[in-house]
């Protein structure tokens, strides 16, 4: 039997259709899928970001209000047990069992360990009390190794005639990763070539991520100044504000460009405390 | 029929665009999402940050007003308020157990930290008194009052008060701060910690002690709350630092090889007799009827000789006070300079001397940055109202005919016109000269203390070194009535004291 015309002429497709139809779907979905792989890429990267931001946040909000706190409960409480009262709102290496202060430097000046640039111990009795030391002083230390991306924090009961460079320095354990701010300068060189970073490392030298101010109690008039500036008071216990710097890089890097991808935060503590 | 059904059955499959359209749209929305997804957890984030600090800020804002009107010369002090209704008369210490409340209810709210049903209930208090008081609620109800952003002007503003709920003031025991004080008896007792000069445990320094010495130490606990659930607990510890500013001479010159010109006048005069009424205040009744006139503080450099020197033969008698026997004249005198209240005053030493003249800005009533003028005196000062006020440079009266009241301290030059008086007392610490050039009636009546604290360029000396070469430079031409000692105005002119923050501590909840 013959089939009707109108069946007849709609069955199958030709090679030309068929062809113009695959092409047109080849193209839509090729298009489809490159935006959705760099979306993915994109997708990718900002989650990285995103935690890392995360990640960094944390610590500076966890630094602020370590550095708050700092100096709790001051000398003036009169306990004869020094392990109940700190000695001043920050520890500091060397001499702090004789107790003489050292001077605050910046890039490796001064003549402090710690605190430095990349280095800070506070010293106070945090709310709620720690397990760890029952009624007793603690010194949290912060420390960014050199050429180090982990900055490391530590928490050490403060201890009679001991120094907190040392009770602390074994004690750390890492606290936010992928901290940038202490990179080899090579590499920083290649955050301001690559990522288009200049404004992040003024000078291609690594950046502070501790800086200080000082009270001035021998000339009271003065405000605060940065602590290398102070002259005759530039003294771990005499630090009022720390700005703190924190420069994060993403774990990976730009799925897109390949290119690092960094992060700025910047926080300030201030010690409300008494120096002594 | 079949035939048909199948006809638009094939024309409606004709071509995959609708599923091609479905399948992009479902990708750009699942991206979108992912977008919306990851932009909300950052915005989360930033917003968790921002209420983090902006609850911190509102409960320090709730602790700084407190502090701020404990004073008794704050506008808003406490003072103010009916006595025994809210802290005890004065001189009555806090009782441990009777904590009062500044309360700070947004509009609508009611803030009640006594009572358990309360949103902003002050779980804190059962905490930290609950083993020294009975039971772990504050009184019910607390003695209370209103912060400041409740009463105008401020309750007029179109923005939000800051979000502190309540402050607590309470008074403290060594039991409470689980904590042994001076004198260290290792055990915490039961009675009110103060804040004062316990020599046994430090000769220099201030201390928290048991042994009722110096000043009530109060605690301020504050908790701020914002909408979305933040809170956040601080906690002050507080204590007056008064500053029993004293003087052993109506004129004193602190430092070594002090200048000294004078005019040569009959009417200038430098008297140790105590005059000068003040309210019930009569001479001779806080201390000795009479102080040296014009006192120096090294015997063993020119200082003496200088002040000799400029006082003209016919004038000696013009420097003394009246005593029976009168005194050789004139009256100038080595003096030993008095200790001070505050903690690392002294008036021998730089050091000394700049955290004096820090103590004194801290609790002034007005700090002016010098160069500054007579236009620069508060108009709020009077007899009955003296004021403490801090000129940070140089001062310059010009042809004021008026006079002053109260503590006025110059860091820098004190030019003075003879036309002014000064009511209290005059400090000139810094560059440590006062000089006037110009004639006129006027007079210093209560107590001048000059001392130097800069070398000759200018820079600050050591905080260990002696004040140097304090110059009082009445030209002898100029007027003057001269200085004249009062004990009356020296002590009506006492700096209010300021609160000093002795702690701070963030408590977690």
């Amino acid at each position: 039997m013959k089939p009707p015309r109108g069946v007849k002429q709609e069955r199958g497709f030709t090679l030309i259709e068929m062809l113009a139809s695959l092409g047109i779907f080849l193209l839509v979905t090729g298009a489809a899928f490159t935006l959705l792989t760099s979306s993915q890429q994109r997708y990718q990267t900002e989650s990285e970001v995103l935690t890392s931001f995360q990640e960094a946040r944390l610590g500076v909000d966890q630094m602020v209000r370590d550095i708050n706190d700092a100096g709790f409960p001051p000398p003036t409480f009169a306990t004869t047990d020094p392990r109940k009262v700190t000695l001043a709102p920050f520890g500091w290496s060397p001499n702090y069992t004789i107790p003489a202060p050292c001077q605050i430097g910046t890039a490796g000046g001064g003549t402090c360990f710690t605190p430095t640039d990349f280095d800070i111990i506070i010293e106070t009795e945090p709310s709620p009390p720690d397990p760890n030391c029952p009624g007793s002083v603690e010194w949290i230390r912060y420390q960014l190794p050199q050429n180090g991306t982990t900055l490391m924090r530590g928490v050490a009961c403060k201890q009679a005639g001991a120094e907190p460079g040392v009770q602390t320095s074994g004690v750390l354990t890492p606290f936010v990763q992928n901290v940038v701010n202490n990179s080899p300068t090579l590499q920083i060189g290649q955050f301001q070539l690559d990522a288009a970073y200049p404004a992040l490392f003024p000078g291609g030298v690594p950046v502070p991520l501790f800086q200080y101010t000082c009270d001035t109690p021998s000339v009271p008039q003065n405000p605060p100044q940065p602590c290398p500036l102070a002259g005759a008071d530039n003294a771990p216990a005499n630090i009022r504000d720390v700005a703190i710097t924190l420069i994060v890089a993403a774990p990976l890097p730009d799925s897109a460009t390949g290119q690092p991808r960094l992060l700025q935060l910047k926080g300030r503590g201030r010690r409300i405390n008494p120096n002594q | 029929m079949s035939e048909g059904r199948t006809k638009r059955w094939r024309r409606r499959e004709a071509g995959i665009a609708l599923l091609i359209a479905i399948f992009v749209l479902l990708l750009i929305g699942v991206i979108g999402i992912a977008l919306v997804v990851s932009s909300g957890t950052e915005t989360a984030l930033a917003g968790n940050y921002r209420s983090s600090t902006t609850v911190y800020y509102a409960s320090v804002a709730g602790l700084e007003e407190v502090r701020a009107r404990l004073r008794p010369n704050n506008p808003n002090s406490f003072n103010a308020l009916t006595p025994g209704t809210f802290l005890p008369r004065q001189g009555t210490p806090l009782a441990i157990c009777n904590p009062v409340y500044v309360l700070n209810p947004a509009p609508g709210e009611v803030v009640a930290p006594w009572d358990p049903g309360n949103p902003y209930y002050d779980q804190q208090y059962g905490q930290e008194f609950g083993a020294v008081c009975t039971g772990t609620l504050p009184p019910n109800p607390s003695p209370n009052t209103t912060s400041v952003w409740q009463n105008t002007p401020l309750s007029r503003l179109s923005s939000p008060p800051p979000a502190y709920k309540w402050v607590r003031i309470s008074a403290i025991t060594e039991q409470s701060l689980n904590l042994d004080t001076c004198p260290n008896d290792s055990t915490p007792d039961p009675a009110l910690v103060y804040y004062g000069l316990v020599s046994r445990c430090s000769p220099t320094s201030f201390n928290l002690n048991d042994t009722a010495t110096g000043a009530q130490v109060l605690e301020l606990t504050a908790l701020a709350a914002l909408p979305n659930g933040s809170q956040k607990l601080l906690q002050y510890l507080v204590a007056p630092t008064p500053l029993p500013l004293t003087f052993s001479a109506a004129l004193t010159l602190d430092g070594d090889n002090v200048q000294f010109t004078v005019p040569n006048s009959t009417n200038f005069q430098v008297g140790g007799t105590d005059q000068g009424s003040v309210g019930n205040c009569n001479p001779g009744t806080l201390g000795p009827p009479a102080v040296t006139a014009v006192g120096y503080t090294n015997s063993s450099d020119a200082s003496r000789t200088n002040i000799l020197n400029a006082i003209q033969a016919n004038r000696t008698g013009n420097y003394t006070p009246s005593l029976t026997p009168p005194p050789p004249t004139p009256n100038v005198s080595l003096v030993s300079l008095p200790s001070l209240g505050c903690p690392g005053c002294s008036l021998t030493n730089v050091g000394g001397l700049n955290a004096l003249v820090q103590a004194i800005t801290q609790s002034a009533d007005v700090v002016i940055q010098g160069p500054a003028t007579q236009s620069s005196m508060p108009s709020a000062m009077s007899a009955t109202n003296p004021m403490t006020i801090v000129i940070n440079g140089s001062l310059t009266f010009d042809g004021w005919h008026s006079t002053g009241y109260g503590l006025l301290l110059v860091t820098g030059d004190f030019t003075f016109d003879p036309d002014a008086s000064w009511d209290g007392i005059v400090l000139v610490i810094g560059t440590g000269n006062l000089n006037s050039h110009q004639s006129g009636n006027g007079q210093f009546l209560g107590s001048v203390f000059l001392a130097r604290t800069l070398d000759t360029s200018g820079n600050p000396l050591p905080p260990g070194s002696a004040p140097v070469s304090p110059y009082f430079d009445f030209t002898p031409t100029s007027g003057s009535n001269g200085v004249y000692y009062s004990s009356c105005w020296v002590q009506a002119a006492q700096p209010a004291s300021s609160y000093k923050i002795l702690s701070f501590h963030e408590i977690s909840q």
